[in-house]
């Protein structure tokens, strides 16, 4: 398997070729090369991935050439195994993706009559032989040759005394054609042309194609012309690598199961958190920016709980410039991207007190791990979508793995409720997709509260914090005016504000503070609020004195965080669905802030 | 399959430790066919998020969301957009394997349909040939005219799609009926063929799958295995497992990443383990699926059986093998060896026996001490 791209048109062919064969590395890569035909014929390769070939490239200027991205089937991965392959003149490059059967008996005629071999593979034989019949016309010369070949081929030729063309053949594997104004491609597969044409045209077993700038031209191994319609591709490249959902932020969501996983992999069992040790720890300080914020504040109450530490959270924008008191915490520093100005500045700041520091990122090698005395990966897998869905859930995860190391190292927890609690974690992927089991359900109810202009999000305890994550979510995306409070907090003002025409999202699972939940959605249905709850699975009593609810399954409320998330994501991913927002791209917002 | 689509579709049920839909897809690719067009509905969420665009599976991948599920023939129209002039279409939640799709390429170019002989005719589509040539495909006789069936994976050009439009003004929907019309105006190919191709009709169907899996299992060994583990024959573990002190694994066997064997605990072939599982000190499985997150606890014996994602048992639960009456949809079928068919995410209890060819449906509670045997519903409370 080898991928390949050509090019003839006005611009220059380098990038446009590098960028096709990155679209092309699925199918292999262990080498990769290119020929550009400017003024002569230029040729450079390498073996290793085709950012290494990248990096060491020459500046290539020409407006015709091909690139070629090699899997390697005959001759070991090398530089002088890599394609393009040239002819004893230099003037002939060829790049080939197939099998020639009959290379051998091929390759040692051609040395008898004197051909230079260089390399061990089967392809160099191929170039020899177009050379031996070049007359001036290498389409000619081309089809000349393929008659004694057999095998598979999807090849690309250009001589550099025909600068503005590039020859195309093949049999067995695929070979299609884009059509661009004054410019034309060619490609092992649409992915590399999608980003400049979506006129494309299929090369048929045994045809020669040729591309100019100009035009393209096919004809059969008789030399017969063969005329072919072109299609038109209907999806993008976006839509490819969303792979059939929407917007990257439902996909993201449905990958939340496999981010705990990723999460927790290999560090359960013995409690291996990435070298992280919890001695001489007397409290714990969170900080960070945005979603990690909100993830910080549901770590001090993760941390409390379990492990029995003080632990606080604090914005990273606040912490660089407030004065540090004389205790020194252990500072986790919280930011996906590992990029955040302002966390990387608490990072210093951290240091500077004397402190400590740990890091939870999602990127790996990011500036963060690079400020930290140690650094616990989140593995969620990239995230694309600007609203961050799947590597909140993994930050949770991170924070519930530190918060049972530093109860395990601290005595606090006993070897039994050790035990349970990692089977707790254990069931998190299941709670989650239990969620993502209902997105019908939270459908229906984002059409019916979709429409408001403000909404409300109350919680308590460890869900106060995934309310405040909540309403940020529903405020990123779908330009709902929305606030959190934690829900004792209602009588001292907000509910002020609180009509009919407001609906209240009220996080109430079974918890130790579900009746004075119970008490607050009293409150704001007595106003007229419609209540929408997040409530346990097997509750009665819920369903009759609040308007709708979501259920979650019933797991201990330490960890009722991670499926309440989920069903906040959906709620506000579906709610900016039925608006029609920029869901990818929210206005005014970046994936990861890298200003102050 | 009930128990185990709760949250699943059929396609995307593990064996070996991946999803049947996963071994269609290698096939395909194994002989350079790359371009795939996923027609999805149930729970396709779970089988974009597996796949993807197909990068990682040399593949790539388009879906197309059948608005509505009415058929194999309709499923194929709402394909039509995104195919050439001829194509190949596969069943999914069919295991088959290089050769058997390499046998179907072989024909592509001309009409054909691929064929097998089936102990159970009756429970699909029945093929009278002349020769090589179809002449049709009758839908589950009621009379037994021959065994060889229709394996739901033809070779087809365009000149499909003017029978499926034709019979879809009848109301029929079905690709076999379209290809039986398209016979009668111009010759399909019957194909036999050497290559593997198994159906799971029923849950215990799913143990044949997942031993025909294993036989390719590889041999690999990752995470950390403490001293005094034996490991016989092919063992796959996967990345992050830890497996205990005096742990005995036979294989084939397959243990996905992230999981935990107890000390003394006793896996034999040809069981597969999901990813997150933990088996507790001194338990034994044997010629089991036991899928995604599946806690078992200390001292339990699970035997022939097959565990869906997320079950977790307490201590000491008994599902050992025996001839069993198994109740599918009000239908008794008796299976000579069989365990226990555990749903999804069900819960149960310490000491709980489960009598051979018992079915748990998704989501039941089963309470300490309990003895299941028969069928026991969604989501019930066994006390």
């Amino acid at each position: 398997m080898c991928g390949i791209v050509g090019y003839a048109g006005r611009r220059s062919a380098l990038p446009i070729l590098l960028d096709g064969l990155k679209r092309l590395e699925y199918r292999g890569y262990d080498s990769a090369g290119v020929a550009i035909v400017g003024s002569g014929l230029q040729v450079f390769k390498d073996k290793g991935f085709i950012a290494n070939l990248e990096a060491q490239l020459p500046p290539l200027d020409g407006p015709t050439g091909f690139a070629h991205t090699r899997w390697a089937t005959h001759g070991p991965p090398s530089k002088v195994n890599a394609h393009p392959h040239v002819d004893c003149t230099g003037k002939i490059a060829l790049a080939h993706n197939g099998i020639i059967e009959n290379y051998v008996s091929l390759r040692e005629k051609l040395e008898a009559r004197g051909h230079k071999f260089v390399s061990q593979t089967d392809t160099e034989s191929l170039v020899h032989l177009i050379e031996s019949y070049y007359d001036g016309v290498i389409e000619e010369a081309v089809r000349k040759a393929l008659h004694d070949v057999r095998g598979s081929y999807a090849i690309l030729v250009v001589h550099a005394d025909e600068p503005g063309k590039v020859v195309g053949a093949r049999n067995e594997s695929p070979l299609v054609v884009g059509l661009g104004p004054d410019e034309n491609f060619l490609a092992s597969d649409v992915p590399a042309l999608l980003r400049y044409t979506d006129k494309v045209l299929y090369v048929m077993d045994k045809e020669i194609v040729v591309i100019t700038p100009k035009g393209v031209t096919i004809q059969d191994l008789e030399g017969r012309p063969v005329s072919r319609e072109s299609q038109r591709i209907t999806w993008t490249l976006e839509d490819a690598e969303k792979g059939g959902f929407e917007h990257f932020m439902l996909k993201e969501i449905y990958e939340t199961p496999k981010a705990i996983h990723e999460t927790l992999l290999g560090r359960l069992a013995n409690l291996e958190v990435d070298g992280f040790l919890s001695k001489d720890i007397t409290s714990v300080k969170l900080v960070a920016c945005g979603t990690s914020y909100h993830a910080a504040l549901v770590g001090k109450y993760i941390i409390e709980e379990i492990a029995r530490i003080p632990a606080s959270a604090e914005l990273a924008s606040e912490y660089r410039y407030s004065q540090g008191p004389s205790e020194q915490p252990l500072v986790i520093l919280l930011s996906q991207s590992g990029e955040t100005a302002d966390t990387l500045g608490a990072a210093r700041e951290a240091r500077r007190r004397g402190c400590k520091t740990l890091g939870i990122a999602n990127v790996v090698g990011s500036s963060l791990t690079r400020e930290v005395d140690k650094t616990l990966y989140t593995r969620a897998g990239i995230e694309i979508g600007v609203a961050a869905t799947k590597t909140f859930i993994a930050q949770l995860v991170a924070l519930y793995l530190i918060a049972l190391k530093m109860g395990q190292d601290r005595g606090t927890l006993g070897y039994d409720e050790l035990d349970r609690m990692k089977d707790d974690l254990r069931a998190l992927p299941r709670a989650a997709q239990y969620v993502l089991n209902k997105a019908d359900e939270i459908r229906a109810l984002a059409k019916k509260y979709g429409s408001a202009r403000d909404m409300f999000y109350i919680g308590r305890h460890v869900n106060y914090p995934v309310a405040l994550e909540g309403a940020l979510k529903m405020k990123e995306i779908s330009y709902i005016h929305a606030e959190a409070y934690a829900a004792g907090e209602l009588k001292h003002g907000p509910l002020a504000l609180v009509t009919k025409e407001t609906p209240v999202v009220a996080i109430a699972v079974d918890d130790p503070t579900y009746e004075k939940m119970r008490s607050n959605m009293g409150e704001v249905s007595a106003r007229g609020s419609p209540v929408v709850a997040i409530g346990t699975e097997g509750n009665r009593e819920l369903p009759k004195f609040v308007d709708d609810v979501i259920t979650v399954p019933d797991i201990p409320w330490i960890f009722s965080p991670v499926p309440v998330s989920v069903a906040l994501q959906l709620f506000a991913y579906e709610v900016a669905r039925l608006r029609d927002c920029a869901i990818d791209r929210p206005r005014n917002l970046a994936k990861s802030v890298t200003v102050e | 399959m009930g128990p185990f689509t709760a949250s699943e579709p059929k396609v995307m049920i593990p064996v070996g430790n991946r999803p049947i839909l996963e071994y269609v897809v290698g096939a395909l690719v194994d002989n350079g066919v790359r371009d795939l067009v996923f027609v999805v509905g149930y729970r396709r969420e779970r089988i974009q998020s597996h796949f993807q665009d197909g990068k990682a599976f040399g593949a790539r991948i388009l879906y197309v969301t059948q608005s509505k599920q009415l058929g194999t023939a309709h499923a194929v129209a709402e394909a039509k957009p995104h195919l050439g002039e001829s194509f190949v279409i596969l069943t999914g939640s069919n295991m088959v394997d290089s050769r058997f799709v390499a046998d179907l390429l072989q024909n592509a170019g001309k009409p054909s349909v691929m064929i097998t002989e089936s102990e159970h005719p009756r429970s699909y589509g029945v093929v009278t040939a002349r020769g090589k040539e179809l002449i049709s495909i009758t839908e589950k006789p009621v009379e037994i005219i021959s065994n060889l069936i229709n394996t739901g994976a033809y070779a087809l050009d365009s000149r499909i799609f003017e029978e499926i439009d034709a019979l879809a003004k009848d109301g029929r929907h079905d690709l076999p009926s379209a290809v039986s019309t398209l016979a009668q105006r111009t010759a399909v190919q019957a194909v036999r063929t050497e290559g593997t191709w198994i159906d799971a009709l029923y849950p215990w169907d799913l143990l044949r799958l997942n031993a025909a899996a294993l036989k390719d299992a590889p041999q690999v060994r990752a995470g950390t295995i403490e001293p005094a583990v034996t490991i016989r024959g092919r063992v796959a573990i996967g990345e992050g497992c830890v497996i205990r002190s005096g742990a005995y694994l036979l294989g084939p066997l397959a243990i996905g990443p992230g999981c935990e064997i107890g000390p003394n605990a006793v896996l034999l072939p040809s069981t597969s383990l999901g990813k997150g599982v933990r088996i507790g000190a001194l338990t034994t499985v044997s010629n089991s699926i036991l899928m995604d997150d599946v806690i078992l606890g200390p001292s339990s014996v699970v035997q022939d059986s097959v565990v869906g994602s997320g079950v977790s048992a307490r201590a000491g639960l008994l599902a050992a093998s025996g001839p069993g009456d198994v109740q599918i949809e009000g239908e008794w079928h008796p299976v000579p060896q069989v365990g226990a068919l555990l749903g999804e995410d069900v819960e149960i209890g310490n000491g709980v026996s489960v009598a051979p060819g018992t079915v748990v449906n998704e989501r039941a509670r089963v309470e300490s001490g309990a003895r299941l045997r028969g069928t026991i519903p969604a989501g019930a409370v066994v006390l």
